[in-house]
């Protein structure tokens, strides 16, 4: 028993990565934070706009025009939702579901993105979403503010890789984050997207101690984005009911993959 | 009579021990109590939450290596749970990596041992809810395939056992997709429930890029003491009935060879000598209209003495019921349970199967009642005369009326991995790349 139990202990050392970056490499990050905060903002620049016209389009009575903006919208948004949640007072009033408020979709306090969802896509009307437009708007534009006079922690920067995949894996996966419009696929790519560029800023701090773990990662990420394209429609995605049992397999087993091994990517760069 | 194999004398003896001294009730009370039965005071008085000390066989292990897996004949202990499973794998490059990193889990699993320390600052590579050193608790896991598997993969196709098929609705099913089939499942058996949930989480940790979970199911049976002549009973199900008094002799090797091992005499596939058909089904039963029901009607129901569960005609649990001096069902009605289950006839021997159930509860319906019943498990060497037959013999039943078969599926168990070099799935694997072009 002994031996078959060293070997398996050991194998599983090696599996989950042993090898950590010194501490004075947390100093190596200056320069991958500061590009991320461009990065951010450049996203936040284009969330605001498109939220601009998305929610005039509400406002002005526009109910397949606001159809066709919704997800491209939300697109900015999902990338960068970890630093988002950072504030989780605007975080619940852009992004929360239905099932976080008592009555559900009649309560009048189910605010943002997905109430709108609901009137477009359940009630094809913009009735009484005006308020909840302007109140999106305040809001998008107060999280850029506040993300702008914000220094990012490392932590929750290098952390917000792994978070966006557990985010899919929790609550995306089975396909409840857009259950009206069935545009998840489009908030997938935001999530990838988001994930694979802190990815792509810490790569050279980690490439060194360990290509194994940079080259299975690159290898899942490239997996989503061969499944992801097979979707592909104009600018975005088919709806997510057109996702085959298969293919949500291969997203999910990738999803939890890179949940699992973008969680020790913090450690990795020697950050606590 | 004893239908339950012991693993040895050691375990049972200790076993007993503890339960004579602590009246069943665990061997925390043993230990703290004792002083103060001397007149001393408790030198710790135990606590509500403290953890209940009385599982000294949480050392225990079953061997992993053998010609055929553990948990199928292996004694039941109190805690089972099935988990099924999508399979990620495309080629049987993938597959064997799957298998042979499954093989790994297992056999860390269920003989247990320290888990490696990693970096604080890096997620610990274990759960940790058995603390940091994992006792083997008895744990089994038991890996079957299921039809899809073959199905779906053009290589496999053609290897895939005769008689494994989809499960269909039988007349009284009512099968949610949600809870029903998959590529694999595993079955874990342990004597706690938190040994079975570690060794999931484990897999799902550390399996993550080769399965996907479907979904699962818990149960447990309720210990029972040895009697003082070491003799041990069945447990009760759900409905209050003891069940599997009829189980074959799972110590009897020959019987176990010709009645759940599938040997070479057998139409299928010689990859698949040493394994097993596998029926699970998720049985609900309304409880509350069970509990409403008169007891002489339950018992004509069951077939069984509820109190004793001896046979209509007398005796103890372990006796056979004569159903030829009673042709008309005067005594055990035709259409009773366990005679149309197992009519004692010749012809029926065909039909033997080795069942191995828990119980489970999940939780209350819409309707406030209670959602509880059978997590059946039942292994053959023939799933077509053994579960389907029976199960077609019993559409029908007046049982029928409380109870409700929502999910589970049919799959095969792998043989064993015979040697250290071996894993589980070896004989597939090999089967297939005489077939298709394999790596090297």
């Amino acid at each position: 028993m002994t031996r078959h139990t060293l070997f398996a202990a050991a194998s599983f050392l090696l599996m989950a990565g042993s090898s950590l970056a010194a501490p004075s490499t947390v100093l190596d990050l200056v320069e991958p934070i500061a590009d991320y905060k461009i990065y951010v903002s450049e996203k936040l620049d284009k969330l605001v706009e498109d939220t601009e016209a998305f929610t005039a389009a509400v406002k002005a009575g526009d109910v397949e025009k606001a159809k066709s903006l919704f997800a491209p919208t939300r697109l900015s948004y999902e990338a960068i939702e970890p630093i988002a949640e950072l504030f989780s007072d605007l975080d619940a009033s852009i992004d929360s579901r239905a099932d976080d408020y008592e009555k559900q979709e009649q309560d009048p306090a189910f605010p943002g993105f997905h109430r709108i969802e609901y009137g477009l896509w359940e009630k094809g009307s913009t009735k009484d979403l005006d308020p909840v437009a302007d109140q999106l708007l305040a809001d998008v534009k107060a999280l850029r503010e506040r993300i702008t006079d914000l220094a990012l922690p490392p932590e929750k920067v290098v952390g917000g890789a792994a978070v966006l995949m557990e985010e899919v894996a929790a609550t995306k996966i089975s396909g409840e984050e857009d259950r009206y419009s069935h545009t998840d696929l489009w908030d997938f790519k935001g999530n990838f997207d988001g994930a694979d560029k802190i990815f792509q800023l810490v790569r050279p701090l980690v490439e060194k101690q360990d290509p194994a773990f940079v080259q299975k990662v690159a290898g899942n990420f490239a997996t989503i984005e061969t499944t992801l394209a097979k979707y592909k429609e104009g600018d975005g995605y088919q709806s997510y009911d057109k996702l085959t049992d298969d293919d949500r397999n291969v997203l999910s087993a990738a999803v939890n993959t890179l949940a699992e091994d973008l969680s020790t990517l913090r450690g990795k760069l020697g950050l606590d | 009579m004893t239908k339950m194999a012991r693993k040895n004398e050691t375990s049972l003896g200790r076993r007993r021990l503890i339960l004579g001294l602590g009246a069943g009730l665990g061997g925390s009370v043993v230990a703290r109590v004792s002083p103060a039965a001397e007149g001393q005071g408790p030198a710790h008085p135990p606590h509500v939450a403290d953890a209940p000390t009385g599982h000294e066989v949480r050392q225990d292990a079953w061997p992993f290596y053998g010609k055929v897996q553990q948990g199928v004949v292996t004694p039941r202990p109190a805690n089972g749970m099935v988990a099924a499973f999508s399979v990620l794998a495309k080629t049987p490059g993938d597959l064997e990596a799957m298998f042979r990193l499954l093989t790994e889990r297992i056999l860390f699993l269920t003989q247990g041992g320290a888990v490696p320390e990693l970096d604080p600052r890096l997620p610990p590579p274990d759960s940790g809810i058995l603390g940091p050193v994992i006792a083997p608790d008895n744990l089994t896991i038991t890996v079957a395939l299921g039809s899809s598997l073959f199905d779906d993969r053009e290589w496999l196709t053609p290897h895939k056992p005769k008689r494994l098929q989809r499960m269909t609705k039988f007349r009284n099913d009512a099968l949610s997709a949600d809870i029903c089939h998959g590529d694999m499942l595993l079955q874990f058996c342990a004597n706690t429930p938190d040994t079975n949930i570690h060794a999931l989480r484990d897999i799902l940790k550390t399996m993550s890029a080769h399965l996907v979970l479907r979904w699962k199911q818990e149960g447990n049976v309720p210990v029972v003491p040895p009697k003082p002549d070491g003799s041990t009973e069945s447990a009760r199900n759900f409905l209050g009935f003891r069940d599997g008094s009829a189980n074959p002799d799972s110590n009897d090797v020959d019987l176990m060879a010709e009645t759940v091992w599938v040997g070479a005499e057998r139409d299928e596939p010689e990859w698949a000598r040493n394994g097993t058909y596998q029926a699970v089904r998720i049985i609900r039963n309304f409880v509350e209209r069970w509990d409403r029901t008169p007891l002489r009607e339950q018992e004509r129901i069951i077939g069984r003495n509820k109190a004793s569960g001896a046979p209509l005609d007398g005796g103890t649990e372990a006796d056979v019921p004569a159903y030829d001096k009673d042709p008309d069902g005067k005594i055990t009605p035709l259409d009773a349970h366990i005679r149309l289950a197992n009519p004692r006839t010749p012809k029926s021997r065909k039909n033997l199967m080795l069942r191995r159930p828990f119980n489970y509860s999940n939780g209350v319906t819409k309707s406030g009642q209670l959602d509880q019943g059978l997590l059946f498990i039942s292994f053959q060497a023939d799933l077509e005369e053994g579960f389907i037959a029976v199960q077609r013999r019993l559409d029908g039943e007046p049982l029928e009326e409380y109870l409700k078969p929502v999910g589970g599926g049919y799959f095969y168990v792998l043989p064993g991995a015979p040697m250290p070099d071996n894993y589980l799935g070896e004989t597939l694997i090999r089967a297939a790349c005489r077939t298709t072009a394999c790596p090297t």
